[in-house]
């Protein structure tokens, strides 16, 4: 992909004679960059697990921050360029905020990742002579976890605007190791407890440095207490089973 | 601001078997502001008939003693008791005099006149403010509730009540149209006539 | 339409000075009051909407069929009554929102959601309102029948019971007597049934309306009762009713009944 180059690398709306939107593949690309980011769903709640990458001894490892809420009932974990993310979970807090605002129930997972996969498409978009107001596709995938009327559910999104659901996913650069990894060990009946540890061992599995409490973070969403980011102890507690 | 719901109030009266009843609410109000809750608006004009004066309680006042001397008059002059018919007809009379700077009152008429053969039979008859004349044989209702009023009679009433379903009735029927009016309420009189008795219960009401 | 477009002169024009007319101002009155009631109670597993079908203006009436209560989903009924022009578009506009919810979210709009969606649609006119009383009747997702009231500005409440329009002062006590048993003192060691039957439910719908009817000049000629039945509850108090339809659209979960009724047209 890299070999050929051509002036079509530079339209990020013009497809290529081959038939491909290069700037959309590349970003595509920029994820596998990304620190590895997990998500285990299971029939009581959907776990989402991050490596949080301290490049420096003198960074605060709490200012790292790439699991965010969405609603009570949404949670979403980020892979990539994070700044892109904040632009993408503030349209999907909106939405879901407008969504109970007008409906007073719950917004749907799939309507949630929808939103937010109709926005990463208007790169380039601009109406009339105005700027567009993205230049460029976003740099980011996210995992969506949340609970609705259908039960937990997981969903990926990547740069192209596309989304799946999946019951277990892995993304980021150890996302090929971890995939296989959740492909061998998930299965349909799992307690939140073992999706907790599952999470973790597949980080640690593809993590350069030794997994602790400062350099991963968990966060679940649960029928019981929504979206929550896990505790300093309950996390130590997870760490200790794994 | 309308006169006739200056001070609020709501009459009603119903016909059963033998018997006739009429009811009316307790409030005297100054518009919004409740100021008295035992404001009678219901006055017995011989042992068989009862009248109600709904509307400006002035008013209330001057045509209940004004009744009071026209049936005295009546009574000394022809010897006998007046009966509810010709009672109607001297409150739409007295009314009428006033036909261009009308009382502001909508009176209720409800009694048992006595037919040739010596029984009973019920009566019942409102007017409007300046003596038009309603003689309805189920029942008449008037007053600031009187929309409601309706509304609940044309549900409630059926023909030949005896005595304590009548009451049960009226004052069904007075209580559920008060409460959704708020110039009327704050508690209500029963009277049920019938040939040998007349049954005046007060009734609590909502104090709102 | 004459009665939508009033003069009023400036001054006092001498009659027979025609060359110096004064300022005459026009004014547009963009609204009707065209009668009618609505009336919807709720029962524990069923919910009750009915309207009356005339239509009026001032002392005429414009037409003894125009109906004030629309299916919107199997479960969901929507009365509306006031100014008819505004009735009708509203309605058009809640049933579109409804289908763009159903392409976006998959699935038909819950009742409670639809109660929130028209109170936002009422708002979002909070100064040019549509000129209506809304009463939304159905069943709830936990299977429970449900009514939803609204003033013409979106203020809006879950109840057991609602009348509106023309005649709600004269309905409105009658079901506070009939349904809440207001003003019953039950006797002793019994309580008031929280939920009333169906039949009895329809016979006081159908009193209502005769009642209304009987003493206010803008109610009558036809009357419409809409019945939702929750997912699974019994149709055997539905037998054998006179002029009764069904209008459910799919086959597996709330069905809606319409009965048609004469009310006299005097």
């Amino acid at each position: 992909m890299f070999v050929t180059r051509s002036e079509y690398d530079r339209g990020v709306n013009t497809f290529s004679p081959e038939g491909r939107l290069f700037q959309v593949e590349y970003a595509i690309e920029a994820i596998k960059l990304g620190s590895t980011t997990v998500g285990v769903s299971t029939p009581h709640g959907v776990v989402l697990a991050i490596e949080k990458r301290v490049q420096s001894p003198l960074l605060e490892s709490s200012s790292i921050e790439k699991i965010m809420e969405i609603d009570r009932h949404l949670g979403c974990a980020m892979s990539g360029l994070v700044a892109d993310a904040r632009t993408m979970i503030d349209h999907a807090r909106v939405t879901a905020q407008n969504h109970a605002f007008t409906y007073d129930e719950n917004i749907k997972v799939e309507s949630v990742t929808q939103a937010v996969c109709d926005l990463a498409l208007r790169f380039g978009e601009s109406v009339h002579d105005e700027e567009a107001m993205m230049s460029r596709p976003f740099g980011v995938a996210l995992l969506i976890a949340g609970i609705d009327e259908k039960g937990p559910q997981l969903y990926h999104t990547d740069p192209s605007g596309t989304f799946m659901r999946y019951d277990a996913k892995a993304i980021g650069s150890g996302s090929e190791a971890a995939q296989s990894e959740l492909q061998d060990k998930w299965h349909s009946q799992m307690t939140l407890q073992e999706a907790q540890v599952l999470t973790l061992r597949v980080l640690k599995q593809v993590m350069e440095e030794k997994l602790d409490h400062h350099n991963v973070q968990v966060a679940q969403v649960t029928p019981e207490k929504g979206f929550e980011i896990l505790n300093e102890t309950q996390l130590k507690d997870v760490i200790e089973t794994m | 601001m309308s006169i006739m719901e200056y001070n609020g109030g709501s009459v009603i009266a119903m016909v059963g078997k033998e018997c006739v009843a009429i009811a009316s609410d307790l409030r005297l109000g100054n518009q919004a502001l409740g100021i008295s809750s035992n404001f009678q608006k219901i006055f017995p004009v011989t042992d068989r008939i009862y009248l109600g004066l709904p509307g400006l309680a002035t008013d209330v006042t001057t045509l209940q003693e004004l009744f009071r001397f026209r049936v005295n008059m009546y009574t000394i002059k022809e010897e006998r008791e007046i009966q509810p018919e010709t009672f109607a007809h001297l409150v739409s009379s007295t009314l009428y005099e006033r036909r261009f700077g009308p009382y502001f009152i909508e009176p209720v008429i409800a009694g048992l006149s006595q037919t040739p053969s010596g029984g009973f039979k019920p009566f019942i008859a409102a007017t409007d403010l300046i003596g038009c004349l309603n003689f309805a044989k189920d029942f008449v209702v008037a007053g600031t509730a009187s929309s409601k009023l309706f509304g609940v009679a044309e549900g409630l009433w059926e023909p030949d009540l005896e005595p304590e379903d009548l009451f049960e009735t009226i004052s069904q029927t007075l209580m559920n149209a008060v409460d959704r009016d708020a110039y009327s309420g704050w508690g209500c009189v029963v009277h049920v006539i019938t040939k040998d008795k007349i049954i005046t219960r007060t009734l609590k009401g909502r104090m709102d | 339409m004459p009665a939508m477009l009033s003069t009023q002169p400036h001054g006092l024009p001498h009659p027979h000075m025609q060359t110096e007319q004064g300022p005459q101002q026009r004014q547009f009155n963009p609204y009707t009051e065209n009668g009618g009631t609505i009336l919807a109670i709720a029962g524990k597993d069923f919910s009750v909407i009915a309207g009356d079908t005339r239509q009026s203006e001032g002392y005429s009436i414009q037409t003894r069929y125009a109906p004030k209560v629309f299916r919107l989903t199997d479960r969901a009924v929507l009365a509306v009554n006031g100014f008819a022009a505004d009735g009708n578009m509203f309605v058009k506009k809640v049933r579109q929102r409804l289908e763009w919810y159903r392409h976006a979210h998959a699935k038909d709009m819950p009742l409670r959601a639809i109660a929130r969606l028209i109170q936002t649609m009422l708002y979002a006119r909070r100064f040019f309102p549509y000129y209506v009383y809304n009463i939304l009747g159905g069943i709830e997702e936990d299977g429970s029948g449900a009514v939803y009231s609204f003033d013409p500005v979106g203020s809006y409440e879950r109840e057991a019971c609602r009348a509106a329009g023309a005649a709600q002062s004269l309905v409105q006590p009658f079901l506070d007597n009939q349904i809440y048993f207001k003003n019953q003192t039950p006797a002793p060691g019994t309580s008031h049934p929280t939920h009333l039957p169906l039949p009895t439910v329809l016979k006081l719908v159908i009193d209502s309306f005769t009642g209304a009817t009987e003493r206010h000049i803008e109610v009558g000629d036809g009357l419409e009762i809409y019945v939702v039945l929750a997912k699974g509850a019994s149709t055997q108090a539905l037998e054998g009713i006179r002029g009764i339809q069904e209008t459910t659209v799919t086959n597996d979960g709330e069905r809606v009944f319409i009965i048609q009724r004469e009310l006299k047209k005097d």
